[in-house]
């Protein structure tokens, strides 16, 4: 065994140095996160910033929600129509699109739209700020970053992610109707009244809340990866991949987290 | 070195003092043992080259930083020890200029130097737009109102930064490389423009630079009202003194006679 001198701490290995680094970017990000949360119900309110966010989170994302909502349920509705039809079950085409997207798909389809677009919009234009030193400035001139910056973005990103979710629900239903009806011929009364059916509160309530955890995930991540960019461009354009990334696998892992959850409590 | 972070003067008079701090970013310390005080209508240049801790200094001052080791204070109140929500208040009687001016690049101008009393939402548009007037012909940049910060020169976005500082108007400046990768005649005009608001404002100030010659414009040039620019005027008379830093060190502590006369040889090597 290697002498050590008494009171003098053993030299870091790169694991421990890694893992006190992962555990204090864990900490910070929490710290973050609760400050954001702390502040909604803190003044001033930022509600021009807010709706100036809702504007670009939501407006912003519309196409690229509609056109995944959209193209989704058509996908679903064209691979389903040949099994369904085979087993002489075509007549619930409709349940199967619409239970899919309103419990799933819609969802995190759109939560991974949303966050590739305003997570790393967040990371690059909040990155922007730190490495410029406006984020300093705005300290010097006694406003609270996280109150001004990532408080109107988290309140702004929960409430348009779940309006751009049912806004892709809808969609996904009417793509699914549309391929029914022009590719399979299908009635299209008998599509809509299967689809409506099978949604009843408990799918309903699983479908709506998971928009709003999503939601807060892209905003705090984006927050959180923007306002630690350090080191120039460069870092600013790896805070943005970072925040896409873990934004995207936080929201796949808490969808199944949730999913589970929520099933245990409000049963199939 | 004489006088450096002595604690003969009353406590009153000096609005900010540095005791002992020490700073590091995992690597060696940005700052070693620095103790220094700056008295009411002082200004204080901290002088060093790129790299010595001045900027680091500065932010320490305003809390935006906090030391290892040490304590900071301003206006008898330990910003080393304050929580961030208590030092948004402080940080109002305090302006600060950054080296790359910080402007908001998604604000107008007019925006920009309205930062502070749209935050405060105590003024109506009416006084805030004269307010804001007010300061952009202090820095004689009146017509640039309505422009973006992307289409102002280096300078302008300087003098910009200056006029947002000035809005509350502070009880200190902190001045951060303000003629940094400026040209001469630009430079000279921020200068006047640091000398005439400690001269008629009376603002007790630090001024972090690389450009002994912005120091010993300010110690040796006083604000004139009658021509409207700085002159010469007696050494001494303009409550100006020097910090040297050195690697994190400060190594001078004095006026301008006495940084010339000091025999170090680094010190004698940054004169030069």
């Amino acid at each position: 065994m290697a002498d050590r001198t008494l009171g003098a701490p053993p030299p870091d290995s790169a694991l421990s140095q890694a893992l006190k680094q992962w555990l204090f970017s864990f900490q910070e990000f929490w710290l973050l996160t609760a400050q954001a949360f702390r502040n909604i119900a803190a003044t001033p309110f930022y509600a021009a910033d807010t709706f100036l966010q809702m504007d670009s989170i939501g407006v912003g994302s519309l196409p690229i929600v509609v056109l995944t909502g959209f193209f989704t349920g058509a996908v679903m509705a064209l691979q389903l129509s040949a099994t369904l039809t085979e087993y002489g079950q075509i007549d619930r085409l409709g349940q199967l699109v619409s239970l899919s997207l309103v419990l799933e798909l819609g969802p995190v389809l759109s939560a991974l739209m949303i966050g590739a677009r305003n997570a790393s919009g967040m990371a690059s234009e909040l990155g922007s700020m730190v490495v410029t030193e406006q984020i300093d400035a705005m300290r010097a001139l006694g406003t609270d970053p996280v109150k001004k910056l990532v408080t109107p973005r988290l309140i702004a990103t929960i409430v348009m992610t779940f309006f751009l979710t049912l806004i892709a629900d809808m969609c996904g239903i009417v793509g699914g109707w549309v391929y029914a009806v022009m590719g399979i011929h299908m009635n299209g009364a008998l599509y809509w009244f299967s689809a409506f059916r099978i949604l009843d509160a408990s799918s309903m309530i699983q479908g709506l809340i998971k928009p709003l955890i999503f939601g807060g995930i892209i905003a705090t991540v984006g927050c959180y990866y923007g306002m630690k960019a350090r080191g120039g461009t460069q870092g600013v354009g790896r805070a943005t991949t970072q925040a896409v990334v873990l934004a995207s696998l936080l929201i796949i892992i808490s969808d199944f987290l949730l999913s589970r959850l929520l099933v245990g409590i409000l049963g199939t | 070195m004489p006088s450096a972070g002595g604690a003969a003067t009353p406590p009153g008079d000096v609005v900010v003092r540095l005791e002992h701090v020490v700073l590091s970013f995992g690597g060696g310390p940005v700052l070693d043992d620095v103790s220094l005080q700056v008295r009411r209508g002082e200004t204080k240049v901290l002088l060093g080259e790129s790299g010595a801790g001045k900027s680091v200094l500065m932010k320490l001052v305003l809390g935006l930083l906090r030391p290892d080791r040490g304590r900071v204070w301003v206006f008898d109140q330990e910003v080393s020890a304050m929580k961030e929500q208590a030092l948004y208040d402080l940080r109002r009687k305090i302006g600060m200029t950054f080296q790359e001016s910080a402007l908001f690049d998604s604000l107008s101008v007019r925006d920009n130097v309205a930062y502070r009393l749209e935050e405060d939402g105590v003024l109506t548009p009416e006084v805030m737009d004269e307010r804001v007037r007010t300061c952009l012909s202090f820095v004689n940049l009146d017509a640039v109102m309505d422009k973006m910060p992307a289409e102002l020169s280096g300078g302008m976005r300087h003098r910009v930064s200056i006029a947002r500082a000035l809005a509350t108007s502070p009880e200190i400046m902190l001045y951060d490389s303000p003629t940094g990768g400026l040209d001469p005649e630009t430079a000279t005009t921020i200068m006047d423009l640091i000398i005439k608001l400690r001269d008629c404002n009376h603002v007790t100030a630090l001024l972090a630079t690389h450009r002994l010659q912005d120091g010993y414009l300010l110690a040796t040039h006083a604000w004139d009202d009658a021509t409207q620019t700085a002159r010469w005027a007696a050494e001494g008379a303009r409550h100006t003194s020097f910090l040297l830093l050195r690697q994190g060190r400060a190594i001078f502590d004095g006026s301008a006679a006495e940084l010339r006369r000091d025999p170090d040889p680094y010190v004698r090597e940054f004169l030069s």
